[in-house]
């Protein structure tokens, strides 16, 4: 047989059979390189799903979270504003029951009776626009924000100069974000960082709303914000992801924070 | 010759396995229809050359060539299915056309074997199987992965082998000498057999019950 192989006429299978092993070699080196690439692709897929998964239930914490902050703040001001009041009521009616009371006293616990319904009644109101304000769904974004700034305004803890140009670009569920953005942004300059001017800008192109804020407050450093959020940051950040806006902010420890927003029509 | 004979009855055995096999789950798709097709006009050439060639002592070469047409048209179609791309058609018929041509020219090349043939339609064979790998790339549990990869690794060497049968007219080799391409051929096809079988096993095997 190897004599045979060696003759001249067999050299030619002998270069075939060189031949086919360089190609079949050829062949499997590519096999063993579409399993490893395969598998590198696979692990780098599962591993952007995996963030994206992450991601997502850092958001529903946050939902949460806020959800419970939002209750404790209702629960809250339940007490404080109507509950305590009603048992003045309560109380003061008990005492007129009892009949122990002169006429002059009467009068005196049913004018004070009149006047803490009356200022329940002005604190129930508050309460409930707060939650929900009416002027947003009756007349509109604008008015809301207007009247939100002008509340601001005349609690004397901060100046507000707005300048919004707003004409039904977004749904309404759409423009309730956005109010509600705008109100976080507002209650964070003046509770965390203790702002005496606030300049609001919203434009409205035919296309895309643009929204820009700025304060004079204490700012914060936006390295370690990123590493930890708190819930009113999160809670902005979830809601310009749901109007698919862009989001863009810049501070620095003294020198006030600036917002931009912009979101495209819907 | 006795182990050349016993490469090429197991690789029969192996080939007639795999053809039941995917014949009882026949109805899956259409890439499996068209592959199941292909099994089984391979078990008819098969057969009919061991019968031919072995037993009645005929010459069988002309079947190699009918089943090269027959394999090209059937795996086009194949991997049309798995790729979805129209213009695998239009190269089939095209190849088609062209390999019409060179018969009608020169019927005497039934009886030899046709280098030219071979290489175009193994190669854009084996395009085909390299253009699914990089389709699959992504995917978690792609069909027909082994049965492909089986099919690249047959028809690459395949296709050198087949083309050098014409040497046997032309020179003076032994038959001992020959008969060692045919053995690695033998064994080649052995793999790729047992790579479909993988194939079947990974992912029809436990549907069979159910439709029984």
């Amino acid at each position: 047989m190897e004599k045979e192989l060696l003759q001249e006429d067999s050299q030619i299978i002998v270069i075939i059979l060189i031949a086919i092993l360089v190609l079949l070699l050829m062949a499997v080196a590519l096999v063993l390189f579409f399993f490893f690439s395969r598998k590198k692709i696979i692990a780098a897929e599962l591993e952007k799903a995996n963030l994206a998964l992450s991601y997502q239930k850092d958001l529903l914490h946050s939902t949460i979270e806020t959800q419970e902050e939002e209750r404790k703040r209702i629960a809250q001001d339940l007490h404080d504003a109507i509950s305590a009041k009603l048992n003045v009521v309560s109380l003061s009616a008990n005492v007129l029951i009892d009949g122990t009371l002169d006429k002059r006293e009467q009068q005196q616990t049913l004018q004070h009776i009149l006047s803490v319904t009356t200022r329940t009644l002005e604190s129930s109101r508050r309460l409930a626009h707060n939650l929900l304000p009416p002027i947003l769904e009756n007349f509109g974004l604008q008015a809301a924000i207007e009247e939100l700034c002008d509340e601001f305004i005349s609690s004397k803890k901060v100046k507000v100069n707005y300048e919004i140009k707003y004409k039904d670009l977004l749904s309404k569920s759409n423009e309730l974000h956005i109010f509600r953005i705008i109100q976080e942004l507002l209650n964070n300059s003046v509770r965390h960082g203790k702002a005496e001017n606030v300049i609001l800008k919203i434009d409205d192109t035919n296309e895309q709303l643009d929204l820009e804020y700025v304060d004079n407050g204490d700012g914060f450093d936006t390295e370690s914000v990123n590493k930890n959020k708190g819930i009113g940051l999160r809670n902005i950040e979830s809601r310009v992801e749901i109007l698919d806006g862009m989001l863009s902010y810049y501070s620095e420890i003294g020198n006030g924070v600036t917002f931009n927003i912009s979101t495209k029509k819907t | 010759m006795e182990l050349t004979k016993f490469l090429g009855y197991f690789s029969t055995v192996l080939l007639i396995i795999n053809t039941v096999l995917y014949i009882k789950a026949l109805h899956k798709s259409k890439a499996f229809m068209f592959f199941a097709f292909f099994l089984i006009i391979s078990t008819i050439v098969q057969v009919s050359m061991s019968i031919l060639g072995a037993i009645l002592h005929l010459s069988n070469l002309y079947m190699v060539n009918v089943f090269l047409m027959l394999q090209f048209l059937l795996l086009s179609f194949f991997f049309k299915s798995l790729l979805k791309k129209n213009i695998i058609l239009v190269f089939t018929a095209l190849i088609i056309a062209l390999l019409a041509y060179q018969y009608l020219q020169d019927l005497e090349l039934f009886f030899r074997y046709n280098p030219i043939g071979i290489g175009i339609t193994h190669s854009i064979l084996v395009i085909y199987a390299i253009s699914y790998l990089y389709q699959v790339l992504q995917k978690q549990k792609p069909k027909f992965l082994y049965v492909t990869i089986g099919l690249f690794l047959y028809l690459i060497c395949n296709t050198l082998i087949l083309a050098s049968g014409n040497l046997v007219f032309n020179i003076n080799i032994s038959q001992e000498v020959y008969a060692i391409l045919f053995r690695v051929n033998a064994v080649l096809y052995i793999i790729f057999q047992i790579l479909i079988f993988i194939e079947w096993r990974k992912n029809y095997y436990k549907k069979i019950p159910k439709s029984l």
